[in-house]
């Protein structure tokens, strides 16, 4: 197969971008994506080029590191997958095929079609997380959680955190990243305690980064490799709205959970 | 959080107006005394006046604050972007909603103020009452008027129609049973609030009601 490639070029985060168009010969219909990028690249430094800066890592789906808009779609055509599982056949011979980076401005180009998401890693640091002692391991089925609930917080913990959300989005926002990470954490006993603070604080930190707001479009939803329902956006909403009422009744800031280890 | 409870609250009121000018088909006295019956209340009806237009201030005020964070947020537009989910009313809220704002202004200085069309603001009906009735059915006699107010229901069907729901979603009301009953809130919703507004334009321009 062959396809005319229409990519974006960056040198660095504040270089003007513009697209190159390059051909890509002798495909075979079940590459994937990348290995069809890999084609190119190969070429490039065969001629003494720069080669096309893209980021990926497992190359199963699961890492969430591959981010490509293919023609004006996160991670491409299909849903429920990542770009790198995406695999020629799925385009007709002879097609044009546009690539571009994910575009935010939460997620500053560093070249090429490599975006910096350490965004998300921000707002995960602002309380993605819940605070527990070291030490031995809890023993199984100390905390019996019920099979719904588990299901649930699996559904949001399916979240790898690749951006697709806030590249589909038209404001760029990233409320179903954060809607996934605090539902799943809120649903189980584990998070409970520290779930105010932990909403407030990651949608403060979100909305520091420079994400937009929700517009309850659900194209986060649609483009989703893992499916992660909007309905999470709602639980996001209420967990807001309980975590307002929860800190209007005690004013003071609850103390660090880190405070104790510093 | 603001927008969508200011915006629920004029949800209401456009329903209630609605259901209120429906009397239309019971005869000119009794939309005359309905309408009588309001004025008749003036606090009443100046509290809800002074509350509908502060929601739409604040409604209005916070879309535009939050559209202007929103643009910033994606400096630099995608050169090729494609809807897959995304329906026309969602994608179109601002301008359906800027439609309706013209629309509504229109509304108040041609039925309300009766600026825009001053001969009938003072009549009287027989019960002494002000004769809104003749008001509207003049008013809808005129084809021009009737394609201005076609237009301004068809913005209200289009912001409706991803407003409701998309309120719903913002308060957090979400639950696996309810969701296609909640999705369907504002369609439905919408769907009536226009099919009455119609019907009584429609029911005057075709003689139906004179």
């Amino acid at each position: 197969m062959t396809f005319t490639l229409k990519i974006w070029r960056q040198n660095g985060p504040h270089e003007r971008g513009r697209f190159v168009t390059y051909e890509a010969y002798d495909v075979s219909p079940g590459m994937s994506f990348l290995e069809m990028l890999d084609g190119i690249n190969q070429r490039l430094i065969g001629t003494g080029e720069e080669p096309v800066a893209f980021e990926q890592d497992c190359r199963e789906g699961i890492c969430g590191s591959c981010s490509l808009v293919i023609n004006g779609i996160p991670h491409g055509p299909d849903q429920g997958i990542t770009t790198c599982q995406l695999y020629m056949r799925r385009f007709s011979d002879g097609a044009s095929i546009t690539i571009e980076p994910w575009r935010a401005n939460a997620f500053p180009i560093l070249k090429d079609l490599v975006v910096d998401r350490s965004a998300l890693d921000r707002i995960m640091q602002a309380g993605g997380y819940i605070s527990v002692n070291t030490g031995g391991a809890v023993d199984g089925n100390v905390l019996l959680i019920g099979k719904d609930q588990a299901e649930t917080a699996m559904d949001a913990a399916s979240c790898i955190g690749c951006g697709a959300c806030v590249a589909a989005c038209k404001n760029a926002s990233a409320m179903l990243f954060v809607a996934a990470k605090v539902s799943h954490l809120a649903t189980l006993p584990q998070g409970r305690p520290e779930r105010a603070r932990r909403v407030s604080a990651m949608l403060k930190a979100m909305d520091q980064e420079g994400f937009g707001s929700c517009g309850n479009q659900y194209e986060c939803e649609a483009v989703c490799p893992k499916g992660i329902s909007a309905r999470f956006i709602a639980n996001l909403n209420r967990e807001y709205l309980r975590a307002g009422i929860v800190e209007s009744g005690c004013p003071s800031e609850p103390e660090s959970p880190h405070a104790e280890s510093a | 959080m603001v927008i969508a409870l200011t915006g629920l609250g004029l949800v209401v009121f456009v329903v209630f107006h609605m259901l209120g000018n429906l009397q239309l088909f019971e005869g000119p006295l009794a939309l005359n005394r309905y309408a009588a019956v309001l004025r008749d209340m003036p606090i009443l009806l100046w509290a809800v006046r002074i509350g509908l237009l502060s929601m739409a201030v604040f409604h209005i005020g916070l879309a535009l604050q939050l559209s202007m964070q929103n643009r910033r947020a994606r400096p630099l537009e995608y050169t090729i972007h494609r809807y897959r989910k995304a329906s026309i009313a969602s994608r179109t809220m601002a301008i359906s909603g800027m439609a309706l704002l013209l629309f509504v202004a229109f509304h108040l200085l041609h039925l309300t103020a009766g600026v825009i069309d001053p001969g009938f603001a003072d009549r009287r009906d027989p019960e002494g009452n002000r004769d809104v009735y003749t008001k509207v059915v003049h008013a809808f006699q005129n084809p021009f008027v009737v394609i201005l107010y076609l237009v301004g229901q068809l913005g209200l069907g289009l912001h409706l129609r991803h407003a409701i729901a998309s309120s719903v979603q913002t308060m957090g009301f979400e639950h696996a049973g309810l969701n296609r009953l909640l999705k369907a809130l504002g369609p439905v919703i919408g769907l009536i609030v226009v099919l009455g507004n119609v019907a009584i334009i429609l029911a005057v321009f075709l003689g139906i009601v004179h």
